[in-house]
């Protein structure tokens, strides 16, 4: 039987990509946030998960102004790096894994989450970035992934409580893959920032950690903060944290913490990262 | 279940109320369609050889205002946002123009990219004051 066995939240700033592509990491500037991840590329190697449900946005990569997924589950059997203006990242393809991507895609839809399933398309930064720094600059990367992108781009997303619940039926959809599989579910994007208007760059870094305190435990409390909260404490683009309650959601009722990090800046960012892994579940 | 306090009318009337913030709404999606659009066709490198090679002939092909093509000429990033532009969608001109995402994003604030990266540095703009226009918070 498939299983979730961790979850992991994590930001996806472009930038990342680059000091990693461009052999920058142990400057001065990025050595404090490559360093957060030492302990998690360590466990990963470790862990070694089989598949990732990998919860991201696209930027304006794959999906423009004609068509807005709010939920989009890649079925497909591999995706390449997007060219998001300054050409492609020299980075492996990406695998997918469509047997249990289409059944996730069928328990969803029957669970009533009405998925769009996509069998072709390139992937940015959101997704690549994550696995830079989780798996550093392999050959090839070591696990399958299963791409979920989120709408936070074209307003309204997704309602946080949304995104929890989808979470929670991501459970139970895996729960149900009879194959032996170790899924991890990684919920990317954020922290606190604003990359438009006269109020970009602005970090809330007591507001980001309180969010990060409550990731673990027994509360789901996070489900219930508003868009507009969101926008105000933590920027315009901070609103894809609620992309981290789909990994958080589908955790169970518990979660306990394994490794945290924070730092500020990256870009015009606040860097989160946090690993997390199911606690037993009262029911 | 009701999903939002106040209905539709409160959400969105509560989304304008952020000073400094252009946030993507319908209506802005609406309006920018085009400029979205012309910044998406950047991704293929041979539009972006073709648009650095004229750029006013390769912006006349698209259905947007002359107001739209003047603020994408002068690259002034504030009036796209107030023109409907997204800003992960002008980020393929930024990009096209070969600056950082932090360089684009810095044009928009009234500081010069030094002070902004200093600020960053000192870890970003405070929220404080900066919450709520009508409640100056």
């Amino acid at each position: 039987m498939a299983r979730i066995t961790a979850g992991v939240g994590c930001s996806h700033v472009p930038l990342l990509g680059v000091a990693a592509d461009q052999g920058k990491t142990k400057d001065d500037y990025f050595r404090p946030i490559f360093a957060g991840f030492e302990w998690t590329k360590d466990w990963e190697s470790r862990e070694r998960p089989d598949v990732i449900v990998l919860v991201y946005n696209d930027h304006a990569s794959a999906f423009d102004m004609k068509i807005i997924p709010t939920f989009a589950i890649g079925c497909g059997e591999r995706y390449k790096p997007a060219d998001e203006g300054w050409g492609p990242r020299p980075v492996p393809d990406v695998e997918g894994h469509p047997d249990f991507a289409w059944h996730l895609a069928q328990s969803l839809v029957l669970d009533e989450f009405d998925m769009t399933i996509v069998n072709e398309m390139e992937v940015d930064h959101g997704l690549t970035v994550p696995l830079t720094m989780m798996f550093g600059q392999p050959e090839r990367w070591p696990v399958k992934v299963v791409p979920l992108a989120v709408n936070v781009v074209t307003y309204p997303p997704p309602s946080g409580n949304r995104c929890w619940a989808l979470g929670e039926a991501i459970r139970r959809a895996v729960a149900s893959y009879p194959e032996d599989l170790n899924v991890q579910i990684w919920g990317t994007g954020g922290m606190s920032h604003q990359i438009q208007g006269p109020r970009a760059g602005l970090i809330n870094a007591e507001w980001d950690n309180r969010f990060l305190d409550r990731l673990s435990g027994a509360t789901d409390e996070l489900r219930w903060i508003s868009h507009i909260e969101y926008l105000r404490e933590t920027g315009s683009e901070g609103i894809e944290m609620v992309m981290w309650l789909i990994m958080r959601g589908a955790l169970g009722e518990q979660a306990r913490c394994l490794h945290r990090h924070y730092h500020v800046p990256c870009s015009n960012t606040a860097i989160g990262h946090i690993v997390l892994e199911p606690g037993e579940d009262s029911a | 279940m009701a999903p939002i306090e106040g209905g539709i009318q409160r959400y969105l009337e509560e989304l304008e109320d952020i000073p400094g913030t252009r946030v993507f709404t319908a209506a802005r999606a609406r309006q920018g369609y085009h400029i979205n659009q012309f910044a998406m066709s950047l991704m293929k490198p041979a539009n972006r050889e073709r648009f650095k090679a004229d750029q006013k002939a390769y912006l006349d092909e698209w259905p947007m205002s002359e107001d739209a093509k003047a603020a994408i000429l002068a690259r002034d990033y504030n009036r796209l946002l107030d023109l409907g532009g997204n800003i992960y969608f002008l980020l393929k001109l930024v990009s096209t123009d070969g600056l950082s995402v932090a360089q684009g994003v810095a044009t928009m604030t009234g500081m010069g990219f030094e002070d902004y990266t200093r600020m960053m540095l000192n870890g970003g703009r405070s929220p404080a004051g900066q919450r709520s226009k009508k409640g100056g918070y």
